[in-house]
């Protein structure tokens, strides 16, 4: 009777298809196939084109594997393993090139896919994870024979989460992350259609995809799918139309290209103040910090800014997330870790004094940023605390139980009132404001939740790095 | 027949606008959908064609035609 496994526990965000349903067990990720869905995998599995996703690892590894999953007898006719990811990330919290980059993945496998006689029951942004710069389709569920004449079932998905995303921060620079944080299924056509008027219905792929889209929409509303796709059939739609139709998209896609604006944290490196010798004593600081370390699988590098210490972490850690709130600084940094092949750097967008919360059904079908955090093993927290202490007003001990709740170590660079950076900060806000704004002080607070290791102030003398291990 | 419906509502309207993104033929294909629409009322309906664009008259041998296929025209 005794399992040799624990009982797999179903993925939250894994329902939408009956057909197949994610769990996780003794850190696997297992895939249940449903007996369609199965017969659709063995098509898939024994096909050149899966062979391909697998040895270019643009589908996440998959094999077959003997596991008892949870559910009616019957329920599962397969069994899937994945290989796992380092740390999970939603479209909200990428950056422009990194949606246009899993906007192609997806659409360049279902042209591949297309060609070798299959296609995707679905077109969403979660269908994409990311193994550090390097963007990865997880949905093998998704795969499925084509029939003959029948149109991408994923379209309309594909715009509202990838497409529509990408024409806001093209043509109007807006960043879409607000609306797809708030809506879990993406951008409505006639929200964009709101947003694209005037002469911006000129612009690439806005006529067809947003205006066409949602009149033609609201025009089909009380028709079925299935009556649609019936007509559309006996007026002659054919599988070299959906192929035809996946291209102009691919197209478009690569034309969806973003300029960010320049930013302060563009230049921060060169006009911050630290002196040569600040920073070399900061990074073997840091370095030191990581050898410390009993576990360093998993680093977070809060407001990683340009990069430079979650690259350093990397030299020692199995895997480095850069979390960072410019949406531009985070573009720039994954353009440079893509052109590298990094796989082991994962940057994201991400203001840390509002992160992601839960979201989708029950408020945990995506889960919040505090959620997967919780696994680091490491946090960074360089000249971070005086911006969300000073910049956002949020309490010392409110941070320090924040910090508890992630790494079991910690590594936080505290820049002092004095220090020209935190001046600036405190320069918009009224006089002792924050009077308990001290070094002495965070290291107090620090010190009832973690054990401080190690403790040095620069040579600059307004910033001190502390290492601590939280007492579990 | 084989269900062609996959868990996901692919919005009808939105299979329709796939036809238009893939070039010319495709416009070809929607039109031809769109004509058979409009000329649908003068030829024996067919479930798929429902509801009616315009009911303009009914056919002589008319025991198909029921007052739901009649007053489903919504605009």
């Amino acid at each position: 009777m005794t399992p040799e496994h624990t009982r797999p526990v179903p993925e939250p965000g894994s329902f939408r298809d009956p057909q197949t349903r994610v769990f996780h067990a003794d850190g696997e990720v297992l895939r249940g196939l449903g007996a369609q869905a199965a017969q659709d995998w063995k098509a898939l599995r024994d096909s050149e084109f899966f062979a391909r996703t697998q040895a270019d690892k643009t589908v996440t590894a998959t094999d077959e594997v003997e596991r008892e999953l949870p559910g009616e007898p019957g329920t599962w006719s397969a069994t899937l393993r994945h290989e796992p990811l380092p740390f999970v990330t939603y479209p909200y919290e990428w950056s422009h090139t990194m949606r246009q980059d899993a906007a192609a993945l997806h659409l360049d496998l279902l042209q591949q896919a297309l060609k070798a006689g299959f296609t995707m029951k679905d077109g969403s942004a979660y269908n994409v994870q990311w193994r550090g710069a390097k963007p990865e389709f997880i949905d093998v569920g998704s795969f499925e024979p084509a029939k003959p004449g029948e149109p991408w079932a994923g379209y309309r998905q594909f715009c509202q989460t990838l497409l529509y995303p990408l024409m806001l921060q093209a043509h109007l620079d807006l960043d879409p992350r607000a609306l797809l944080r708030s809506q879990i299924d993406g951008v409505e056509p006639a929200q964009m259609r709101r947003l694209l008027g005037g002469t911006k219905r000129l612009a690439a792929g806005v006529l067809k995809h947003v205006h066409l889209h949602d009149s033609i929409q609201s025009r089909n509303a009380d028709r079925s799918t299935g009556a649609v796709r019936e007509q559309l059939r006996d007026a002659g739609f054919n599988s070299e139309l959906v192929a035809a139709a996946v291209r102009a998209m691919a197209k478009l896609v690569a034309k969806l290209e973003w300029a960010p604006p320049a930013t302060h944290w563009g230049d921060y490196r060169e006009t911050c103040s630290y002196s040569d010798d600040d920073r070399a004593a900061k990074q073997q600081f840091v370095d030191a910090a990581l050898d410390a370390a009993r576990n360093r699988e998993l680093v977070l590098d809060l407001g990683a800014n340009d990069g430079v210490f979650s690259r350093q972490a990397a030299a020692k850690a199995g895997y480095v997330v850069a979390v960072e709130a410019d949406p531009a600084v985070v573009d720039t940094l994954y353009r440079q870790l893509r052109a590298e092949g990094e796989k082991r750097i994962l940057p994201i967008v991400m203001d840390l004094a509002d992160p992601s919360p839960g979201g989708g059904w029950a408020g945990h079908e995506r889960a919040g940023f505090a959620q997967r955090a919780a696994k680091a093993d490491v946090t960074l927290a360089l000249a971070l605390v005086h911006h969300l202490a000073i910049g956002r007003n949020v309490p010392l001990p409110a941070i320090v139980d924040w910090l508890a709740g992630m790494g079991r170590t910690v590594v936080v660079e505290f820049v002092h009132a004095e220090d020209p950076m935190a001046r600036k900060l405190l320069a918009n806000k009224p006089d002792g404001l924050f009077p308990d704004y001290h070094v002495e002080t965070f290291v107090r607070l620090l010190g009832e939740r973690f054990d401080i290791a190690k403790r040095e102030t620069l040579p600059g003398g307004t910033r001190t790095m502390i290492a601590g291990v939280r007492r579990d | 027949m084989e269900s062609h419906l996959a868990y996901l509502d692919a919005g009808s309207g939105s299979l329709i606008v796939q036809a238009l993104v893939a070039g010319t033929a495709g416009v070809v294909v929607a039109a031809k959908l769109y004509w058979r629409r409009v000329t649908s009322v003068f030829r024996r309906k067919t479930p798929a064609e429902a509801p009616v664009e315009a009911p303009v008259e009914t056919p002589a041998e008319t025991q198909t035609a029921t007052p739901a296929a009649a007053t489903a025209d919504k605009d």
